[in-house]
């Protein structure tokens, strides 16, 4: 049996839908959000938050697994990652206050206080600009850190841009772009090659 | 997890391997000498009286170089080594916080070529063997393979590092993005597209034979044939198969490299392969290969496989009554001359109290002393029929049946 693990959230309904596509499993959100673990024609659908489909994966609890490009970012696991799945795109920015006076890099203070819940990722952006910087981690609503000073600049994901144009905030640079991702359990891909290559296949084929 | 070190352990003596004890601390630019900036970051570290940075124990093989190339420096190669014992890093894994890891593992220096590297996979796979893992799937690469796929992609210098990174980081997504934005197709392009997917027989070699085109790729593979021909005169056939697409440390690793996986774990339990370069950086260069065991994770697999070793099982529980302490002590001299396992009582108890503590004990055989000429003995098979027998004939007839 193979194992998938799926996230909840944004990326829920088009797991489900690509997984129908491709002729992996056929469930509606609902059953699968009242049970959070179905088994059927010798496949299993887990569903977990978000944040922990790398943990199921790099442990080997599921053989496989959908998780933003923006989880792997933040996690430095020993999965592998397949697939560009193409859904539930947004980007990863930095944004400052409308007021603010800073742009892009190259106009930011000698060091930059960055709120974000992106770590890691912030991190790696901001050595490769090198420029220095304080990272404040938050867990939620960092569009409110700036704007009561919290920070300078916050970086965060956005998909439409809407909540950062209410909160008064414009975007000065992206630090990359994330989309859905397939990713394997590393010792899934040795000891269940055939398996797993052919869900692979079947998903690549139902991207089209 | 100590049963199966020391299982482990007795298969590589017969091989031949001597056992070493590398230090636990060591001066941190000592180690710097042979470890990437990744690993040195997560070791211990602390400070010496004279203020030189120290760091724990955080791998055993470039300890096992320090010794080769320093206080064994005299004695000829190739040299065969194995080690056991606990590493400390501070692991920066998101998920896994365990600082505290046990490796058994095996080196062997000073030889190069096939049949060095069979031997070691070999030896590998009959430590997995020995520890008692019933089954497991040993996969055999060649870092050079890659490496000779990297330089016969037609592709801008300033981009393959870019390509290196991604696919040490598994990355798929990323390495497709760079290859597409190369006009030039070849089939070293297609043989990286279809990296994780690069392992099976014999067959596999031939399949990857008719594509490459670099003489690097093509030694590899003539390399990865003849260590698999090797591998079935070793006996070890339908456990070990080959990997061409096995990612690893390729600044680390120079030739032949293997992993080992157990039924239901998410991460190999043995890893070893070929670093021709270490040696050299502790002065005495030398080809080497040789591998470890995560003893935590072949413990778990074996408990989850019900395969856990039970406890060390007691032969005989000798107690004693009154005046039968030195007769007691005596009889259980003479058993363990047999070579059983007994334990002689701290307290005098008469025989009724003596059945409970052989319960509590889980010992076979329970062995009463009073203060007459017999023992009394109550046999592991049927505990009731309580024999009245001289001492000799007791322990003649416990070691007639192996204990």
């Amino acid at each position: 049996m193979i194992s998938i693990a799926i996230p909840t959230g944004t990326l829920l309904e088009g797991s489900l839908d690509l997984l129908r596509r491709a002729g992996v499993a056929d469930l509606a959100p609902e059953e699968i959000g009242r049970k959070l673990l179905v088994e059927r024609d010798g496949i299993r659908v887990v569903l977990v938050k978000p944040a922990d489909v790398p943990a199921y994966v790099d442990h080997g609890s599921a053989d496989v697994g959908i998780a933003g490009k923006d989880q792997l970012w933040e996690s430095s696991g020993s999965h592998y990652e397949l697939l560009d799945l193409l859904f539930g795109e947004c980007r990863l920015i930095v944004a400052v206050p409308d007021a603010s006076p800073l742009g892009g890099p190259g106009t930011w203070p000698p060091s930059l206080r960055v709120g974000t819940k992106y770590g890691l990722a912030t991190e790696q952006y901001l050595g490769r600009l090198g420029q220095r910087a304080e990272i404040v981690h938050l867990h939620g609503s960092v569009e409110l850190a700036p704007l009561v000073g919290l920070v300078d600049a916050i970086v965060d994901l956005t998909q439409t841009g809407r909540t950062l144009r209410e909160n008064r905030l414009r975007i000065v640079d992206e630090v990359g772009c994330s989309t859905a991702r397939l990713i394997a359990n590393q010792a899934s891909l040795k000891t269940r090659t055939g398996a797993v290559q052919a869900l692979v296949t079947r998903i690549r084929e139902a991207l089209g | 997890m100590r049963d199966t070190q020391e299982a482990v352990l007795a298969e590589m003596r017969r091989w031949g391997y001597r056992y070493v004890v590398t230090p636990t601390l060591e001066r941190l630019d000592v180690l710097a000498l042979g470890l990437d900036a990744d690993v040195r970051r997560r070791l211990f570290k602390l400070m010496d009286a004279d203020g030189s940075v120290l760091a724990l124990v955080g791998e055993r093989t470039v300890p096992v170089a320090r010794l080769v190339a320093g206080s064994l420096r005299a004695a000829p190669l190739p040299m065969r080594l194995c080690y056991a014992g606990p590493v400390l890093t501070n692991d920066p894994g998101r998920f896994t916080r365990r600082r505290e890891a046990y490796q058994v593992g095996a080196e062997l220096v000073g030889a190069s070529g096939p049949v060095a590297d069979a031997e070691v996979i070999a030896l590998a796979v009959r430590c997995l063997d020995a520890a008692g893992l019933r089954r497991y799937q040993v996969d055999v690469g060649h870092s050079e393979f890659f490496l000779g796929l990297l330089d016969g992609l037609a592709l801008p210098a300033d981009v393959k590092p870019g390509v290196r990174a991604a696919l040490a980081q598994r990355d798929f997504v990323a390495l497709e993005a760079l290859l597409a934005a190369t006009p030039l197709r070849s089939a070293e392009h297609e043989l990286l597209l279809h990296f994780p997917a690069l392992r099976g027989d014999a067959g596999i070699l031939e399949a990857a034979g008719a594509l490459v085109r670099n003489r690097r790729s093509e030694r590899a593979l003539e390399e990865l044939a003849r260590v698999h021909e090797l591998l079935r005169a070793h006996g070890l056939g339908s456990s070990v198969s080959l990997d061409l697409g096995a990612i690893r440390d390729f600044d680390y690793y120079t030739g032949v490299i293997f992993e080992g996986y157990g039924p239901e774990v998410g991460r190999p339990l043995a890893q070893g392969g070929r670093y021709d370069g270490l040696l050299a950086c502790f002065g005495r260069p030398a080809p080497a290969t040789g591998f470890m065991i995560h003893l935590d994770l072949m413990g778990e697999v074996l408990r989850r496989s019900g395969v856990g070793r039970e406890l060390t099982r007691l032969d005989a529980a000798v107690a004693w009554s009154s005046v039968g302490l030195s007769a007691a002590l005596g009889l259980a001299g003479s058993l363990r001359m047999f070579g059983m396992r007994a334990v002689v009582d701290t307290e005098a108890r008469r025989l009724a109290g003596a059945l409970e503590w052989r319960e509590a004990l889980g010992a076979a055989h329970l062995l009463h002393v009073g203060g007459g000429r017999t023992v009394s003995w109550s046999p592991a098979a049927a505990p009731a029929r309580i024999q009245r027998l001289p001492a000799e004939q007791v322990v003649a007839r416990l070691a007639e049946r192996g204990g």
